[in-house]
């Protein structure tokens, strides 16, 4: 995978050059207080490496990981160009690569190479296969199946009631926690196995309820060279699309209000904005409060690119952050593993779009 | 390790053991979380936004490095660290968002950053009488935007609003977009609390006014960190707006536009945002409007009755000097693209050398500044542009900003000199003050003497009554005893 994460330096110049615009809206900085974590910060010592001025230390490569991924630099960023947290990403795992990991990853590379999930046998245990020949894979994500299996659950409760046809398939890791802790070949051999079942399957379709396994899926495999042989879903649209073909009926259920947060990724990538929101008030009684920042210009719950495992202060910190943008009483709602583990701190009640659906369509005698 | 050979001044670095010393303390004081000599740490607070840092920073070389980089979190811990600082003599440079533009953070003599983004909370609002208690490191457009909840503004909007602290701010006499309508933050500060070099906390009285001798916060404002840390202020703030208004006008020349100004302010009339662009520059930001004539944008705001009342004063003067009146869309189009700095970065790669300079003029003075800063800068050679604006507007005269491009080759630095020497003689020549509002840092402080006469004595003598030891954000403000930073 030589030619792959390669840093577009006139880019990373261009971060490296500006004075910081976007600081008022990273949360890694804001939380931190860390000039060398600012966005331009990171580029700056990003784009020296990569000009041969410095050569990655440890240090160095601590600072520059220290970014979620979660694009909100992008929104006002002048260079329509520009995502920094690729060429972040790139920089350190592209051709002028650390090469080397930091120290507190290497039980979690360890775990990938053994189990096929960063999280280590507790996940690779719930992989499951259920049927041949179903239409649909579903594809829960290893912080899903270590963290909160109930999503699952609700998951096979919906497509059993809608009678969709589906299977899992014993899940490796996407790939993703790989490429950010710097090791290409395992991401490469992760995709190729995920590739495999997935192709075994014959299904048709490939729905995932976690918006880093969507966005690996769909960006990340084309561009390391393998191509899944099925139409990849959200799990909001996807479900959502079920109620409109009638194939799910959402009842009353007890919630009133509820408050969504944005995962980054459906939001600013997937640009899945509407859809969740749609969803909510599919079910019936359920009004939605918004919190101060929402849709694309959501906050980050601190769980991107896996720093609740690489960064798990900073990653509690901004999730701590973030829920100052609820009303205290608020049940949130979200789409993604890591926003439900990272906000569900302080006695938070946090939930997945995925349960609230199956609680509302799905009743006990099910 | 990284080879790095700072390019500049450190010649006089604070000794190792002594900062050894400093940390070890520091850890007592503020804890480990709060204390770092990380590589990463010290080569991103070793520079701010001036010009000379991003040559350097392509050539791969920095400035100059702080030996430790420090954050307290709350005006006790910054107290006990100037107090350790100074019981130890170690230099400390305050450091808020690094968007200074004129080498104000650059450790020229090594030292301890103490950065002040930790302490960035708004500790109270007084809504009964439009004040409110914010801490130096909280960043400005999160601080307009806590404000804007509540359903107040701050008044303040520099172009580097998103990039810049509080504390910075008064630390710079900043000024803002808006500052016709809501003052400079000199304006704006009702009063303030700082730390001073041996440990005190001094802490303003929070009344509209007072006549007890010279107010000691006003001292604070403008010293870049040269005379302790400002941890918090007490500053205005003002509902948000009922009604705005906006308009642009386009004159036949400066001078018929300049006149119109001035009365406009004479009129006694406030508009929050008054921009008037050479022909040069209103062509280039307003490409419809051409570059023939000059285009004077404006923005009023505030009780819908007064800001129609003031529309039709300023019409009427506009109407009087030959303006053609443009519509709302231009003043839209600016507030859109107001912080859009991306040219820098794009020029620079390209090999230019890009600054702005502001200075400050009184009518009589405001055109002939501008012509002759102009005309000294497109002397220099390598220069390829001198355009101006001017963005803040007085009863008395006006701030006249400068962008000047030019490619000069290979010597960047002595061009970036040539160019700074030609305009300051100039304002200096035309009777202008050499900076309106980005301030002193290190790079002006070599026409500081020139600036003040007398008066830069008057600030040494301060400087060394309140620091003796030299501690506090030594060599800024044109009192370097020592630099190799020089004309
Ligand atoms: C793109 C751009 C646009 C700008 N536009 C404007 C503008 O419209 N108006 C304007 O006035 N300025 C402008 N500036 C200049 C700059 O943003 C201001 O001077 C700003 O006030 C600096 O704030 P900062 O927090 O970034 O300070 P820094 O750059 O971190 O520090 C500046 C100086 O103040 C000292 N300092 C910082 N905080 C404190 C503190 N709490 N106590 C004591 N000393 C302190 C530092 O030691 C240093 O000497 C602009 C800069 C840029 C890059
Ligand atoms: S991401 Fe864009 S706005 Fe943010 S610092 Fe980089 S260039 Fe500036
Ligand atoms: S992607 Fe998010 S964490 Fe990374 S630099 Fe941008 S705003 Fe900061």
């Amino acid at each position: 995978m030589a030619e792959i994460n390669q840093v577009d330096l006139e880019q990373l110049l261009n971060c490296a050059l500006c004075p910081n615009l976007c600081r008022c809206d990273c949360p890694v900085l804001q939380v931190t207080g860390r000039e060398a974590v600012a966005p331009a910060g990171k580029a700056r010592l990003a784009a020296q490496v990569q000009q041969d001025f410095m050569v990655w230390n440890s240090e160095l490569l601590e600072a520059v990981s220290n970014c979620l991924g979660c694009r909100n630099c992008t929104v006002l960023c002048p260079f329509p160009d520009l995502n920094l947290c690729d060429e972040l990403l790139y920089s350190r795992t592209g051709e002028k690569k650390a090469g080397f990991s930091l120290p507190s990853w290497e039980p979690y590379l360890n775990n990938l190479k053994r189990y096929g999930s960063p999280y280590g046998q507790k996940t690779a245990d719930q992989a499951v296969k259920v049927a041949k020949e179903a239409e649909v894979v579903y594809y829960a994500g290893c912080t899903t199946l270590a963290n909160n299996p109930g999503v699952l659950d609700a998951a096979q409760q919906l497509l059993k009631k809608a009678g969709v046809s589906y299977t899992l398939i014993s899940e490796d890791c996407c790939g993703y926690p790989a490429e950010t802790w710097g090791d290409l070949e395992l991401a490469g051999q992760l995709a190729a196995e995920n590739c495999r079942k997935i192709a075994e399957s014959g299904a048709k379709v490939l729905v995932t309820g976690c918006p880093e396994c969507w966005q690996t899926f769909s960006e990340r495999y084309p561009y390391w060279g393998h191509e899944l042989p099925v139409k990849i879903i959200d799990g909001s649209t996807y479900f959502l699309n079920l109620i409109k073909e009638g194939q799910l009926k959402p009842e009353f259920i007890e919630l009133k209000k509820i408050s969504y947060h944005d995962p980054c990724i459906w939001a600013r990538t997937a640009e899945k904005i509407s859809e969740p929101r749609e969803l909510i008030h599919k079910i019936p009684g359920i009004t939605i409060e918004e919190p101060v920042y929402n849709g694309k210009e959501t906050h980050c719950c601190g769980g991107g690119r896996m720093f609740q495992l690489s960064f798990p202060v900073t990653a509690a910190a901004v999730a701590a952050r973030r829920l100052n943008d609820f009303s205290p009483v608020a049940t949130i709602a979200t789409a993604c593993p890591f926003c439900r583990e990272g906000l569900l701190q302080e006695g938070r009640k946090v939930l997945d779009l995925v349960e609230i659906l199956a609680l509302s369509c799905c009743n006990e005698n099910d | 390790m990284n080879d790095y050979i700072p390019t500049t001044v450190q010649e006089s670095r604070v000794e190792q053991p002594l900062i050894e010393k400093f940390s070890r303390k520091a850890l007592e004081i503020i804890g480990e979380d709060n204390v770092s000599s990380d590589q990463a740490d010290l080569l991103s607070t070793c520079r701010d936004f001036w010009p000379v840092n991003s040559i350097w920073m392509l050539e791969g070389s920095v400035p100059a490095l702080p030996q430790l980089v420090v954050w307290p979190c709350s005006t006790e811990d910054a107290a006990a660290l100037l107090k350790l600082a100074n019981e130890l003599k170690v230099a400390v440079i305050p450091y808020g968002e690094g968007s200074g533009t004129m080498g104000g953070v650059v450790p020229i003599y090594g030292g301890v950053m103490i950065d002040l983004k930790k302490m960035n909370r708004i500790r109270s609002i007084d809504k009964e009488s439009l004040m409110v208690n914010v801490e130096c490191g909280m960043n400005g457009a999160l601080y307009e935007e806590n404000l804007n909840r509540e359903g107040y503004t701050g008044g303040h909007f520099p172009q580097s609003l998103r990039c810049s602290s509080v504390g910075g701010w008064l630390a710079c006499r900043a000024a803002g977009q808006f500052s016709t309508r809501y003052g400079k933050i000199e304006d704006i500060a009702v009063t303030l609390e700082a730390v001073l070099p041996d440990g005190t906390i001094f802490s303003g009285r929070s009344v509209p006014r007072t006549a007890t001798g010279p107010r000691v916060d006003q001292l604070f404002l403008g010293s870049e960190g040269i005379f302790g840390i400002i941890t918090a202020a007490t500053l205005r703030i003002w509902p948000l707006p009922e009604k705005r208004h906006m308009v642009t006008y386009t004159f036949e020349n400066l001078e018929e536009s300049l006149q119109a100004i001035r009365l406009v302010m004479h009129s006694g009339a406030r508009p929050a945002v008054v921009r008037l662009y050479d022909a040069q520059e209103t062509g280039h930001h307003f490409p419809e409007l051409g570059d023939k004539r000059c285009g004077l944008i404006l923005l009023i705001e505030g009780n819908s009755k007064i800001v129609d009342a003031e529309a039709a004063v300023i019409e009427k003067i506009a109407m009087a000097h030959g303006a053609i009146e443009e519509g709302p869309t231009h003043v839209e189009h600016w507030l859109k693209k107001r912080f859009d700095v991306s040219v820098a970065s794009t020029l620079f790669q390209k090999g230019a050398v890009l600054d702005t300079i502001e200075v400050s003029a009184n009518w009589h003075n405001a055109h002939s500044t501008y012509i002759a800063m102009q005309q000294a800068l497109m002397a220099v050679e390598g220069t390829m542009l001198a355009s101006g604006h001017y963005s803040h507007v007085y009863p008395d005269g006006a701030a006249l900003y400068l962008t000047t491009v030019g490619f000069p080759g290979d010597d960047k630095i002595g061009f970036y000199k040539r160019i700074w020497q030609a305009a300051m003689e100039a304002c200096l020549a035309e009777g202008a003050a050499i900076s309106h509002h980005h301030g002193i840092g290190l790079h002006r402080g070599l026409w500081m003497k020139d600036e003040h006469g007398a008066g830069l004595e008057v600030l040494r003598s301060i400087k060394k009554a309140l620091d003796p030891n030299n501690i506090m954000n030594p060599g800024k403000l044109g009192l370097a005893e020592v630099s190799t930073w020089q004309k």
